[in-house]
């Protein structure tokens, strides 16, 4: 693919490649901000340098000594938890030379060891053995200034683990702020907890990270784009609806959709493609969850599916059942996606096995829907060359202003409206054309 | 029915026949190649032989959703495969896994090449198949697709028949 250098839009009043005007009621990215290598580089710095950023769930790692090795922000890093049980992020370099250290995707170990020149390392990080130590001037000193590199911060909330590679930015609830909420209705679904399970989605889609998060945030597309879902649901006897769904700005770039008329939820909303065996469950379950949580709180997780946005790199679906994904930036034009199974700890195994059936045929690059989606992502990004560049500037912008002149009235956006794209991008646009501070 | 011995040229046949099919997206014929209640699966690259009911996957159709599958596969309205993708698809190396009563395990390897958007892209695995014997031919019981990669490479989605 050809690079395309960003060019001023011009006619504009400022170089922003986000223009909002409320008396025009418009709002426009600037299409380099998919296609610019630099400005790629830039967002890695800027956003991926400088913010929380999620990294996985304590669930992967139940056991002392269980590993896995994973990218973010294109930094090999070890996710383990130690021998005493302490969740452990270490940087995937050998602190001798550079090698990286553990060259296995997930396993169980006391220590990771350097094949190079066979360092080890303890799973909290001591370098516990460095053989010919002799040849090293005072090697406890020198043990304790090569111990492995720790990730700056790492917190979590409710068994989401975040890590920022800026050992100054805010608390994680202060960056998660009204999203934190979200995530804690997701965790009371099951009375023994949430959990990933292995057979976790890697993929990897040609387009640039923002437009995975678009789609998530963009109801609008639903209809048109998930026809054949829509149909296929209509079939199983579940009528799918718009109305009275609205989106929802949480601040600093996170989103949230709140969607009651997309899809039942297990356990939860009974619909008819779920079985007649699960309607029964579906009453006793909302039972448990009214004794466990109170009736307000019970209807607050139970009666609507979500989708969370939570800046810059975790979506959070909470639908029919609920998966995890990631994004992982690898270039402008490319983003990796990680997508995990969450479920209800300590289900029935039939259970168990509908929640699976039925998320992997909505989500997923196999699924119903979610190839859909990436035909999306991929034909936005191959479609925004033709106007890189032109003879007219004001080709090279993508409109995103649905709902702005109903919002101006000061009505809830709707989830078939563009308002949570829109928050994400002031984010963005603070983010990456701001000075670079947080919130700035 | 069941108990005839399936020999490895017939379940060649089946296979190869079954790949012109999908090749050719001659997708009605080609679900009429699984039983009632057949399955589909198609497991994610971090499998590790466990039950798609427990953990999970990039496809797992029970009937009725390989019934959706398909005609959402046959609507001009399944953007992700309209126009549809060019696939070419190379099976070798099968084998009779193990003969039971009814059904017959039969793995083999795959490489389907495809093609779309004036872009390539290689899907390397195995199958590990359970087929019903009859006495007039074979029919999926379990169809599972195991792709070979550590993760789907940049645009290699799953949107056709792997």
């Amino acid at each position: 693919m050809t690079q395309l250098t960003h060019t001023d839009p011009g006619g504009t009043p400022n170089r922003s490649l986000v223009h909002e005007d409320w008396d025009a009621l418009t709002f426009k990215v600037h299409r380099s901000a998919y296609r610019s290598p630099a400005l790629f580089q830039k967002e890695m710095s800027r956003i991926w340098g400088h913010t929380w950023l999620y990294l996985g769930h304590e669930t992967e790692i139940p056991n002392p000594g269980d590993f896995k090795s994973r990218t973010l922000g294109g930094r090999p890093l070890i996710f383990c938890r130690d021998s005493s049980g302490k969740i452990q992020v270490f940087f995937n370099a050998c602190t001798h030379r550079g090698t990286v250290l553990c060259r296995h995707s997930e396993g169980n170990t006391k220590f990771f060891q350097c094949f190079y020149h066979a360092w080890a390392f303890s799973n909290s990080g001591e370098l516990a053995a460095l053989p010919g130590d002799e040849a090293y001037a005072d090697v406890p000193g020198f043990k304790e200034r090569h111990r492995l590199r720790s990730v700056p911060r790492v917190d979590s909330h409710e068994g989401f683990v975040f890590i920022a590679f800026d050992p100054d930015v805010p608390d994680l609830l202060t960056h998660l702020g009204e999203a934190a909420h979200y995530m804690s209705l997701t965790a009371k679904i099951g009375p023994q907890g949430m959990q990933t399970v292995p057979g976790v989605q890697l993929y990897s889609v040609k387009g640039n990270w923002k437009l995975a998060v678009e789609n998530a945030m963009d109801g609008y597309h639903f209809a048109p784009t998930h026809n054949t879902f829509v149909g296929y649901l209509r079939e199983t006897g579940f009528a799918v609806t718009d109305d009275d769904q609205y989106a929802y700005d949480l601040g600093d770039g996170h989103g949230l959709l709140i969607l009651t008329g997309h899809n039942g939820r297990i356990g939860m909303v009974w619909e008819p493609r779920f079985g007649e065996g699960e309607k029964e469950r579906t009453a006793a379950k909302r039972q448990e969850m009214e004794e466990r949580l109170g009736k307000e709180l019970a209807a607050e997780v139970a009666d609507a599916s979500r989708i969370l946005f939570v800046f810059p790199n975790l979506l959070l679906f909470d639908l029919e059942a609920l998966t995890i994904r990631q994004i992982e930036p690898v270039e402008a034009g490319r983003t990796d996606v990680r997508a995990w199974q969450f479920v209800e700890t300590g289900e029935p195994d039939e259970v168990r096995a509908l929640r699976i059936k039925t998320m992997v045929s909505f989500v997923g690059p196999g699924g119903l829907a979610t190839p859909d989606d990436i035909e999306a992502y991929e034909a936005v990004q191959r479609g925004i060359e033709a106007t890189a560049d032109s003879a007219d500037p004001a080709y090279d912008w993508s409109d995103m202003s649905r709902g702005m002149a109903n919002e101006k009235q000061g009505n809830q956006g709707r989830s078939i409206d563009e308002g949570a794209m829109r928050s994400f991008w002031r984010q963005w646009s603070r983010r990456v054309e701001g000075d670079g501070t947080p919130g700035a | 029915m069941g108990r005839r011995t399936v020999t490895r040229a017939e379940a060649e046949d089946f296979l190869y026949r079954e790949a012109m099919l999908l090749d050719e997206w001659r997708l009605d014929e080609w679900l009429a190649l699984f039983e009632e209640d057949g399955r589909m699966e198609v497991t994610t690259t971090d499998w590790n032989g466990w039950d798609s009911s427990s953990a999970g996957a990039f496809m797992c159709d029970d009937y009725g959703l390989l019934k959706a599958r398909v005609k959402r596969l046959k609507s001009r309205k399944a953007h992700a495969e309209n126009p549809h993708s060019r696939t070419h698809r190379m099976i070798s190396n099968v084998i009779i896994l193990e003969q039971g009563d009814e059904t017959v395990w039969v793995a083999a390897n795959f490489i389907i090449h495809r093609y779309r958007d004036n872009q390539e892209f290689s899907y390397v695995g195995r199958y590990e198949h359970v087929l019903l014997v009859d006495d007039d031919g074979l029919r999926f019981r379990l169809r599972r697709s195991i792709p070979t990669a550590e993760t789907m490479a940049p645009g290699a989605r799953l949107s056709f028949i792997l």
